[in-house]
């Protein structure tokens, strides 16, 4: 075959073929998708992102969350397993309570980028704000997720926290966490047993006081290695006096987009599964 | 499936078939019009009086007791 | 049998037309070496640069803590911008370098406007700059395969552009009448990326497709610039190499024409099973499973036709490293394509989706067959180009055991590991935590491998370093070719040991 023209113009036809069926046709089909309003009085569904969820969705992408977690809630149809008997199941995404029912296309009618994620390294995030509504949850999750769930393999995000000195009172949004998670944070923190010792010589009834007031019923044995082990494990749990961990603005406004993540949520006809 | 989901699906089989058969029908051409005739003057092209058919172009550096 | 005297002038006449296209060919190299070798230095740069963010990620996925404090070095940024460093950096510029080379020695025309093409090549670096850094300081766009910050595409636009435009220019001005099948695949390369690029980026990020079109338009190309920029000129790198090293022509032409053609036709086709089960139009999804079966038809053509090619040359493996590291890739090639198309099955891809499984798949694909083949033309070209030969015969042997057993071990074990951690993501009875412990050994096998990678892109590195820095064994006169003994490297008393391998 000696003529170009012949590769150029196959090379437009088979391409334009996918072209049109792939990507122009889905958007004609898709482009006129309406929000559902179930009665006038109800809310249109969805409703595109508000306030700092939109700042969120910003922090979300610059860090790649999506490479770990997917944003679908797969039909009843998809996932097949096999129960204890034996026998055949499917719809794996809505048994383990990722979603009420499978996400449509529109649901996402008002996603910039539409991040449906490709890999489930982590768990689906479709439904998260419905799923898991404790914004202080989220935090202590991000700043380390093993402060959460010992297995995790998410990293830590100390970066959209900061570190502080208290002034006054604690502020309300400190994180509720033990000072082994806040002295470095997203790193776990325990002192080495030469540290332990100095501190127990240095602040050894401050400590004891400490943690004798949030857990009034213990009793340690000081002069025992294990008694100090044991009064170290406790303390470690028992938040810092006088620093705290508050979110900045690029953690609250991940958090706030996490919780707007409530896709599967309001039923929709085209849904049933 | 609605009549929309139709009158789509009816449409991307068409172009399909439309855009299939349009190659079809060049290669059909290309056939009749004698570009691929003597096909084997095509694939041996690439070969010359430097590098004939028949002579290896290529080894390991130290592996001399390949070469002429 | 032609008479004695006969004989001696077609000694003379095949002795100066021999000299004559050696002259010519010597030419043509001459005149792609600046070109050509900044776009391959550059590649072997961000295949540097791709690895050890690759290595990294890796780590960071069995050993959260490892330097999880740093924005820029958190899990997330850094995939994003090895996937970048890679796809765009190493995998793009070495098939620049890999088509314009082969452009000009199969059309035999010399290389034009080398200065065009540096400043393609110098664009192409900068979008390729500024598309890393900003990932890393967090201007990421989280759309796979289309990571680079806004102000990255403009530089990759201008640059493949000049590229795309500059290839037809050698191409009409082809001395060669005959247009070889490798010349289709690079043709069809340089149509295809510009117009999967520019309809991507105008889609996604300069209208206003939102929704579920965004994946939609996003897997079409996400796909496609495998299948339709990397793929052809691979594949079409060994439609050359492989019998221009063995000095014997492709099997059957014929089925390299039925293997074009339909990778055209239905490769297309076939990236929306990346949202197989999601919120798309079941007949999207379906449409692209048919693609992808029918993928098996090409696949299986080039198959074919590499295999009868290679056929009682398989012992050469032995002493070309161009020639060894291309077959690898020919065959990861079958193995990747005939894996996708069985993957793009629903049964098969509710298990694999979502999993470290696909990594593997994908993996396979771009490192097992398109960056092996990349090696092998390197390993060709380089010292056609430059006039020294390789330095060392050793590196050489520790880069492809270093790629070879690594992409191994990295598909093996994501295989293994993805695979039940698909079937374990589908029972909901098994708890998360567990899936996460269970997928960790595997992780750990990754990084094993990307140390193995990484250490044979160093050595490749350190060839290519010393190669062009004049470092090698001057080739002898022109392009040197050398005369295969005849049977010599099958019969006679040959040691087979490790060092041969």
């Amino acid at each position: 075959m000696d003529r170009g023209m012949v590769i150029f113009l196959g090379a437009l036809f088979t391409f334009s073929s996918s072209w049109l069926g792939l990507i122009v046709f889905p958007f004609q089909q898709l482009g006129h998708e309406q929000p559902y309003q179930k009665s006038d009085s109800d809310d249109p569904y969805p409703q595109p992102l508000q306030g700092i969820a939109v700042a969120g969705k910003r922090v979300y992408q610059a860090n790649g969350c999506m490479y770990c977690h997917s944003q679908q809630v797969r039909s009843q149809r998809f996932g097949n397993w096999w129960d204890d008997n034996g026998e055949e199941r499917t719809g794996a995404d809505i048994k383990r309570s990722w979603g009420l029912r499978r996400t449509v296309s529109r649901d996402y009618l008002y996603d910039n980028p539409t991040m449906l994620g490709t890999m489930r390294t982590g768990p689906d995030l479709a439904n998260i704000g419905v799923r898991n509504p404790s914004a202080m949850w989220h935090h202590t999750h991000l700043l380390n997720p093993r402060s959460a769930n010992p297995w995790s393999i998410m990293p830590s995000f100390p970066y959209l926290y900061k570190r502080e000195k208290i002034v006054g009172d604690r502020s309300e949004k400190a994180l509720l966490l033990g000072r082994e998670w806040t002295v470095h944070p997203g790193y776990r923190w325990r002192p080495t047993p030469q540290q332990w010792d100095e501190l127990l010589r240095e602040r050894g009834a401050t400590i004891l006081r400490q943690v004798l007031a949030s857990a009034p019923t213990e009793t340690f044995d000081l002069t025992t290695a294990d008694g100090q082990k044991r009064l170290l494990d406790f303390w470690l749990t028992t938040p810092e006096e006088d620093y705290q961990i508050v979110p900045t603005a690029d953690g609250e406004a991940l958090v706030a987009y996490l919780l707007a993540l409530r896709k599967a949520e309001v039923p929709l006809p085209e849904a049933k599964e | 499936m609605t009549a929309v989901e139709i009158a789509l699906f009816a449409t991307v089989i068409g172009s399909m078939v439309l855009f299939g058969g349009a190659a079809v029908l060049a290669l059909g051409w290309a056939f009749r019009s004698g570009q691929f005739d003597n096909f084997d003057r095509g694939a041996k092209s690439i070969f010359g009086p430097d590098e004939p058919i028949g002579e290896a172009t290529d080894g390991f550096p130290d592996m001399n007791h390949e070469r002429k | 049998m032609a008479t004695t005297a006969a004989m001696t002038t077609t000694v003379d006449d095949s002795a100066r037309d021999r000299a004559q296209a050696a002259a010519e060919r010597a030419a043509i190299d001459a005149s792609c070496r600046g070109p050509v070798l900044f776009f391959a230095a550059s590649a072997i740069v961000w295949l540097l640069v791709g690895s050890l963010l690759a290595l990294l990620a890796s780590v960071k996925l069995h050993t959260p803590y490892l330097l999880t404090a740093s924005p820029e070095l958190t899990f997330g940024r850094v995939r994003m911008a090895h996937l970048q460093a890679m796809g765009y950096g190493w995998l793009s510029l070495a098939t620049v370098a890999a088509l314009l080379w082969q452009m000009c020695r199969l059309s035999r025309a010399e290389l034009v406007y080398p200065k065009l093409l540096i400043l393609a090549g110098v664009l192409w670096n900068i979008g390729q700059f500024l598309a890393v850094v900003g990932i890393i300081l967090g201007d990421a766009t989280s759309v796979e395969w289309l990571e680079a910050p806004a102000y990255a595409p403009p530089f990759f636009i201008a640059a493949v552009g000049i590229i795309s435009a500059w290839t037809v220019a050698v191409f009409r001005r082809r001395r060669e009448p005959h247009v070889y099948v490798t010349q289709w695949y690079i043709l069809g390369a340089i149509f295809w990326f510009p117009w999967l690029y520019l309809v991507a980026q105008f889609m996604i990020f300069w209208s206003t497709a939102v929704g579920v079109v965004q994946p939609i338009v996003n897997w079409w190309f996400g796909h496609n610039v495998i299948g339709l920029w990397f793929t052809p000129v691979a594949v079409g790198t060994a439609y050359y190499l492989i019998p221009k090293i063995i000095g014997r022509p492709i099997h059957s032409y014929y089925l390299s024409i039925i293997g074009f053609w339909s990778l055209a036709l239905f490769y297309s086709w076939a990236g929306m099973h990346h949202l197989i089960g999601g919120p798309i139009p079941g007949w999207l999804s379906s449409a692209s499973t048919v693609g992808s079966m029918m993928m098996l038809i090409p696949v299986l053509a080039v198959a074919i036709n590499h295999h009868m090619t290679m056929r009682g040359h398989f012992h050469r493996l032995r002493y070309s490293p161009a020639l060894r590291f291309t077959v690898f890739g020919a065959i990861a090639y079958t193995l990747v394509s005939v894996q996708g198309s069985f993957e793009a099955l629903k049964d098969f891809s509710e298990v694999t989706h979502f999993t470290h499984y696909t990594v593997a798949h994908a993996h396979l694909g771009v490192y097992g067959f398109v960056t092996m083949i990349m090696f092998g033309l390197f390993y060709y070209m380089v010292p056609r180009l430059t006039g020294r030969e390789w330095a060392s015969s050793t590196l050489i042997r520790v880069h492809f055991w270093c790629a070879a057993v690594g992409i191994a071990i990295y598909f093996a074990g994501l295989s293994i590991g993805g695979w039940w951690q698909g079937r374990m993501l589908n029972n909901p009875n098994v708890p998360f935590a567990h899936i996460v412990n269970y997928t960790l050994p595997y992780l750990f096998s990754r990084s094993i491998a990307g140390t193995l990678m990484t250490a044979g892109h160093l050595a490749f590195t350190v060839l290519f370093v010393m190669n062009v820095a004049g470092w090698g064994q001057q080739r002898a006169g022109g392009p040197t070719f050398f005369v295969e003994p005849p049977s010599a490297s099958l019969s006679g008393p040959q040691r087979i040991g490790p060092r041969d391998l």
